[in-house]
Formats: C-alpha cells, structure tokens, sequence
C-alpha cells in the first residue's frame, strides 16, 4: 500500500468510527445521566508492538470491555476507561463503594453491560454507514494492565497480520471528572467491506 | 540503576548483565526468558499466538511461541551461550476475557502449551514459571542474576 492509499484507507476509516463512536457515546451520556463529547477520532498503522504505546503506555490500570462480532464480518470494539472513570461510572450505577481491586459480580456485570450498550449503538450506526448486518457477541470486561487486556483483541485479528489499524475515539464530560475512549480493530475483511461501501463517497 | 529495554509483542531481544529486559503488560502473551548464568546472557521472545502458519516470513516469527523460542535459541547459541546451560522462564498466558466465546478457545493456555512442547522438544529446561490465572503481568528480567520480578495491577510483586 502506497503512503497516499494508506491515508485515503485511514481517512475512510475514520469517518466510520467517528460516526460509530457518536452514537455509543449518546447512548453512555444517557445512561449515565450526563453530556458527552467526542474528541477527534485518530486512526494508525501500528505494528503489534506499539499499539499499547500509542494507547499512552501498557503499564496503566485501565477497565476495558470487549466485544466481537461473530457474523461474517469480525472485529473487535473495545471500550476503555481509565481508572479514575471506572470507579466513577461504576459508583454512580450501582450505588455503591468500588473496589477495583475485588470487583462485586454485579459490578462485573455493569461494566459489561455499558460495554454491551456502547458497542450495540456503535454497530447501528456503523451497520447502516456499510448497509450490513453486523452481530455483537456478549461483551465480557476486566480491570487490569492496559497492555494485558490488548492481548486477546489483537490476537484475534488472525495469524497473518503483522500491522494493525487502530482507531481510537475518546469520549469526555463536559466537567472534565469522566472519560474513556473506544478503540476499534477492524479485521481485515471488515477492511474490506468498509472501503468497498465507503471508498467512493470519499474520491 | 539502568532503565530496562522494553520487548514489545511479537518483539524478541537478546542482552548481557548488566543490562535488563522487561515485558510490559502480558495478557494471554506468553513471555520466554532465557537465561546463561555462566555468561550472564540471556533473553526473551513476547509471543503473542502459540504457533507459526506454514506459510510465513523470518519476520514473522517472532510472533508466534514455537517459532520465537527456536529463534530466540538460535540467537543465543551464536553469541557464544552453550545449549545445555539455557534456563528457561515462563511468564504470562492469562485468560483475559474467559467469557468471550471464541474460536480460538483460550488463547493463553494455548500460548503456555506451544511454549512447554516446543521446549520439550528442544530439551530445555524450565525452572520457573508463573502463568494463566485471570489478570496481567509485567515482567522484568534482570541478567545479573536470572531473576524475573512480575508485578501485576492489584496483586504483591513476586520473583521467580
């Protein structure tokens, strides 16, 4: 791929997530009962070494929620919060003292379930964008080093990928106490079907 | 103190004391220390999958248990280590989202196995370990004396 398809490739992909990630983070603002605003998507070529680098390091204690979709099309979505904002969210759903350390079941679950939310209101805005039915498998969500709970999103990606493309949205309070970002890994036929549907818009 | 030099994923190094080498962050990752105490050299391969397609380049094989530790061994033995003195230490092969079903099972384990058959194969020892489980670790390999110290988010740091 040439530098200039390369920047054509990100800038479609780019415009995925932004309109993706615009929707997840209506749909968080109001569960949690407060505006939202989405910085500027970024988007990279990484090889798999640097993601966690380009992530703000591997050594954070972030709460991440993972998704797959297990249509046709796969690829990962992962909701990160920092952990300030974890406990923050988390407090304020459940009504209770958090403790990342010993996360109750029911909290577990509300950090899935805001996974679960986000991810399905990424999907429906992103599904009509390539006017294709994408599927969400259940999320799961861990609370642990950011370069531990990366592993198994990139690892799905598939044997042959050497460079990854990641798109990373954050997502603020107007108030500066909350943020978090989502971070899509498009495997490479999603690649495929999102240039395909996109590309001509963006000639 | 020197800062240690980071191995990222699908990253191998070599070093001699008083060097250090560390792994950032290992989830389902498997990281392989090997050690020389004689010559104080050793070194690590962070796998992130547990084994190679049939098809692939040299660059590659970094990435994948079987083939990084036959890699990382062969580094070694060109700098002068003797097979017979490698020691090995395994860290890593969590199982990060044990709820996600996959295709692909549970990736750690599957890491932590393709690591200990292809050192069995190789006939190298290993001496220490601290895998699976269900949280990350960081790992930071000191060539002075082979020690890993592994620091996880919310557990005491342990040495192996």
């Amino acid at each position: 791929m040439g530098d200039e398809d390369a920047g054509k490739v990100l800038e479609i992909i780019r415009e995925f997530a932004n309109v993706g990630s615009g929707n997840a983070a209506t749909a968080l603002a109001a569960l949690l009962d407060m505006e939202l605003v989405n910085e500027v998507t970024s988007c990279n070529m990484l090889p798999l070494s640097q993601v966690a680098q380009w992530l703000g390091g591997e050594q954070q204690v972030v709460a991440g929620v993972y998704t797959q979709l297990c249509g046709d099309l796969r690829s990962g979505v992962l909701v990160v919060l920092p952990e300030a904002s974890a406990i923050m969210m988390l407090e304020h759903m459940t009504k209770e003292k958090v403790d990342l350390a010993s996360l109750s079941a029911i909290q577990v679950s509300a950090l899935r379930e805001v996974g679960n939310i986000c991810l399905c209101w990424y999907l429906v805005a992103v599904s009509r964008l390539i006017d294709t039915d994408l599927i969400p498998a259940p999320p799961d969500a861990t609370v642990d080093l950011l370069g531990a709970v990366l592993d198994l999103p990139l690892a799905t990606l598939g044997v042959s990928v050497d460079t990854v493309i990641a798109v990373h949205t954050v997502f603020k309070a107007y108030e500066g106490e909350f943020d978090g970002y989502f971070l899509l890994l498009p495997e490479q036929q999603m690649l495929k079907v999102i240039l395909d549907k996109m590309g001509d818009s963006l000639k | 103190m020197i800062e240690p030099r980071l191995v990222g994923i699908a990253q191998l190094a070599v070093a001699k004391a008083p060097e250090q080498l560390c792994c950032l962050g290992l989830g389902s990752c498997i990281a392989v220390f090997m050690y020389d105490g004689h010559l104080r050299m050793g070194g690590v391969v962070h796998a992130l999958l547990p084994k190679a397609p049939d098809k692939m380049t040299a660059d590659s094989e970094t990435k994948y248990a079987n083939t990084g530790i036959r890699r990382l061994q062969r580094e070694l033995i060109s700098r002068g280590v003797k097979k017979e003195r490698i020691r090995v230490k395994l860290v890593g092969g969590a199982q990060m989202f044990p709820n996600i079903d996959l295709n692909m099972k549970d990736i750690g384990a599957d890491n932590h196995h393709a690591a200990r058959e292809t050192l069995k194969e190789l006939g190298i020892l290993v001496v220490a370990e601290d895998v699976l489980g269900r949280h990350g670790r960081s790992a930071f390999f000191n060539l002075e004396d082979g020690h890993v110290l592994i620091k996880a988010a919310f557990s005491p740091d342990k040495t192996i």
